[in-house]
């Protein structure tokens, strides 16, 4: 089974991608199950068709409530199939402001893994949809224990989104030293600029020791489709963006490289590699 | 800035591990609020860490049939979600307790998470009949002697009021917990005795068997008197700036030995103005000295005392400030050894202060560590080579290997089971503490390895 994650800047498109992925990763043939490790459980709202699924957290309260423990979940209260046929699942977690976000995904996913809900429903390809940004040591925990092997950071040409990038593969260098996570590869949603981000971002995947994947164009298509709270792949399969999709799937599944990134150690470095691609 | 670096290399390397004499903030909050009667302690976090309240417990003669702990026993669940609404529950739950106040002290999760228990506290305080007292002290604010000092601080915020009108020579006693002999009330009965006998009346105790009424009176006291080196300077300092407390026997160290028994004693006679009383209890005490060793020195087995043996012994003191830093004149001047190794448990800028006078003073020249750990102890124990080391049970198996013969233990943890309490502070403290070194002198020819030889 290949365990996929995506990482980056907070608004960046992760969800978005990993929905499209999803759904391309499900027209070849495999089974797929997407993971939303987010309390805000948005990720998986393009494949329910524009609802939000209950979560694994706020099932597993309402069990300890009755005094009764993880074990008494059943799959079918956690794991929802979408009329796709992607098994969709959404960590939750607490409310904003409280409690501990990075606690309450490790939480989740330790509860899916001992209800065996990757055995059970014979899974080929999870994907984990993790939330913002390497904040704290809680939303390094899917790394950490192993859940995300193959982590794909995305990015768009904005320099911040690249910083943000650059910030999480250093925790991915941390923690890809205890075992078989490792960096897969840079996925850019473009912001518009894509004569810029051509340049830039292969020379930022390569000092991270990675490959530049795709760029997905920024198109009002998928834009469209978020609102109806679809799939690109799905809404509209002979669009354009819907074939950069398929052949995104088909790279991350040929790509069999994961390496420890090597992070720009200096923010000044890193401005003046993104300075030198920039329009004199 | 070096030192930092050396230790941090050291830990990289692997040579290096901190193994803590104290305990955490928590625990010394909960020392501090069991103190108070008539209340009931709250602990907001996972039921591990109400252990350390249970063993707090024991140190403030709490009594099992009188107060109550409670912990909301926090699971994944709570830190997850945060522990509010489990708290809320659980104070209300208490709210049937027959008690004045319910102290509640947060663990470390809940307040990494983020619970806001002032916040509970307050939103609840109109439906429960008694006082809720919130007191942060997560245990990573610190060691025990933070713990003390934070909620003595909020305590005092919460509960003292500001009363112009002075009771005439009357005194606050602050932080007599916060000291290393673990029957430390017997000190705290001395000082309380001392007073009496000078006519000085104890307004409040911060904390012993203390009612909580005792808080709104405490701006009545014309002076504070802190009874340990390691904790309750901040609640000094709040009372003289905020209640008009005067702090006395500041920058001294406390009554433990002739010389510093003597100089505390005289030191209140004249703060209080009864200075012919202050020198008859000190000639009263001095005298009882004398004759009971003159007496009983030679004991009814034929065992002498026979301080001889230990004269200009180079020695090691292991122990908090508050015994620690008196030890040092006692050492010198009434067992005439030398202190050549002081390693003490915290670091208050005025204990520190105060032991540097006092080494200055005394023309000594020990090594000196402060906030140490066991690791330390040994390290420094193995350089200095001292011949007798006044510690703890601890420092017992610390020495081992190291070539020290004679170990005095007079601080806490100790073998010793006390069930009277026996004070170091004052003229009978000081018979205590001969008694410790006799007993621990006579008990070197009882080691393992002597019963095994002589045995087999």
């Amino acid at each position: 089974m290949r365990q996929i994650a995506m990482y980056g800047k907070g608004g960046i498109g992760k969800s978005t991608i990993a929905s499209n992925l999803s759904m391309a990763l499900k027209e070849m043939g495999l089974r797929v199950m997407q993971i939303g490790c987010d309390p805000k459980r948005d990720s998986s709202r393009a494949l329910a068709g524009g609802r939000l699924i209950p979560t694994v957290l706020e099932t597993f309260r309402e069990e300890l409530r009755i005094g009764k423990d993880k074990y008494a979940i059943s799959l079918k209260d956690i794991v929802f199939e979408a009329p796709s046929g992607i098994y969709c699942v959404e960590s939750g977690g607490p409310e904003p402001g409280i409690g501990c976000a990075g606690r309450g995904v490790l939480t989740a996913l330790q509860i899916l893994s001992d209800l065996k809900a990757f055995e059970t429903y014979g899974i080929d390809v999870a994907i984990y949809d993790v939330l913002g940004d390497v904040v704290c040591g809680g939303f390094a925990m899917p790394i950490r224990h192993g859940y995300a092997q193959e982590i794909y950071l995305i990015c768009s040409g904005g320099f911040m989104s690249i910083y943000a990038a650059n910030n999480i593969a250093k925790a991915i260098q941390r923690l890809a030293r205890r075992g078989d996570t490792g960096l897969s590869g840079i996925i850019c949603n473009s912001n518009g600029d894509e004569r810029l981000e051509r340049k830039v971002l292969p020379v930022f995947a390569q000092s991270l020791g990675t490959k530049f994947i795709e760029l997905i164009p920024r198109s009002p298509v998928i834009q469209a489709c978020e609102v109806e709270g679809k799939t690109v792949v799905e809404y509209s399969p002979n669009a354009e963006e819907a074939k950069i999709f398929r052949e995104l799937a088909q790279k991350v599944m040929e790509n069999n490289s994961s390496a420890i990134p090597t992070p720009v150690e200096e923010l000044s470095d890193l401005e003046a590699m993104y300075r030198e691609h920039l329009p004199r | 800035m070096a030192k930092r670096t050396e230790i941090l290399s050291q830990i990289l390397k692997g040579e290096k591990c901190f193994d803590p004499y104290l305990f955490c903030a928590l625990h010394g909050a909960a020392m501090t609020v069991l103190g108070v009667e008539n209340c009931a302690v709250l602990t907001h976090g996972p039921q591990g860490c109400a252990y350390l309240v249970d063993s707090a417990f024991a140190w403030q003669e709490a009594d099992w049939i009188e107060t109550e702990t409670l912990c909301t026993k926090l699971c994944e669940d709570e830190i997850v979600h945060g522990g509010e609404e489990l708290l809320a529950r659980t104070i209300l739950e208490a709210k049937e307790l027959n008690i004045q106040a319910l102290f509640v002290l947060t663990a470390c999760g809940p307040e990494v998470v983020g619970d806001d228990i002032v916040a509970v506290c307050q939103d609840l305080q109109s439906r429960i009949p008694f006082k809720l007292i919130p007191i942060e002290c997560a245990g990573y604010k610190g060691s025990q002697y933070d713990g003390i000092d934070i909620a003595l601080d909020t305590i005092l915020r919460k509960l003292s009021r500001n009363s112009r009108k002075k009771i005439p020579r009357s005194v606050c006693l602050i932080a007599p917990q916060a000291n290393a002999n673990p029957t430390w009330v017997g000190d705290l009965a001395w000082v309380k005795q001392t007073l009496s006998q000078m006519g000085i009346q104890v307004v409040a105790t911060l904390t012993y068997k203390t009612a909580l009424s005792d808080f709104d009176n405490i701006s009545k006291a014309e002076a504070s008197l802190l009874l340990s080196h390691d904790a309750g300077k901040k609640a000094a300092d709040y009372l003289s700036s905020q209640l008009g407390v005067e702090q006395i026997c500041q920058r001294m160290p406390l009554p433990i030995g002739m010389s510093n028994t003597e100089r505390w004693v005289l030191e209140l006679g004249k703060r209080f103005d009864v200075q012919g009383l202050a020198e008859k209890l000190v000639a009263e005490g001095e005298r009882m000295v004398a004759d009971t060793l003159r007496r009983k020195a030679w004991g009814v087995s034929g065992e002498s005392l026979d301080l001889r043996l230990l004269y200009r012994m180079p020695v090691a003191i292991i122990a908090d400030a508050t015994i620690g830093i008196p030890l040092v004149r006692f050492i010198f001047e009434d067992l005439e050894m030398t202190p050549e190794l002081i390693c003490l448990r915290s670091s208050q800028p005025h204990a520190m202060e105060t032991l540097e006078t006092e080494v200055e003073a005394l023309g000594l020249n020990p090594k000196i560590v402060y906030n140490t750990d066991v690791y330390e102890v040994r390290r420094s124990l193995d350089e200095i080579k001292p011949e007798t080391v006044f510690g703890s049970n601890v420092e017992r198996h610390a020495i081992e290997g190291l070539g020290i013969p004679l170990i005095f233990e007079v601080v806490n943890p100790m073998r010793q089971f006390r069930l009277v309490n026996r004070g170091y502070f004052g003229y009978g403290g000081i018979l205590n503490l001969l008694e410790l070194i006799e007993n621990d002198f006579n008990d070197k020819w009882r080691s393992k390895e002597r019963r095994y030889k002589a045995r087999w």
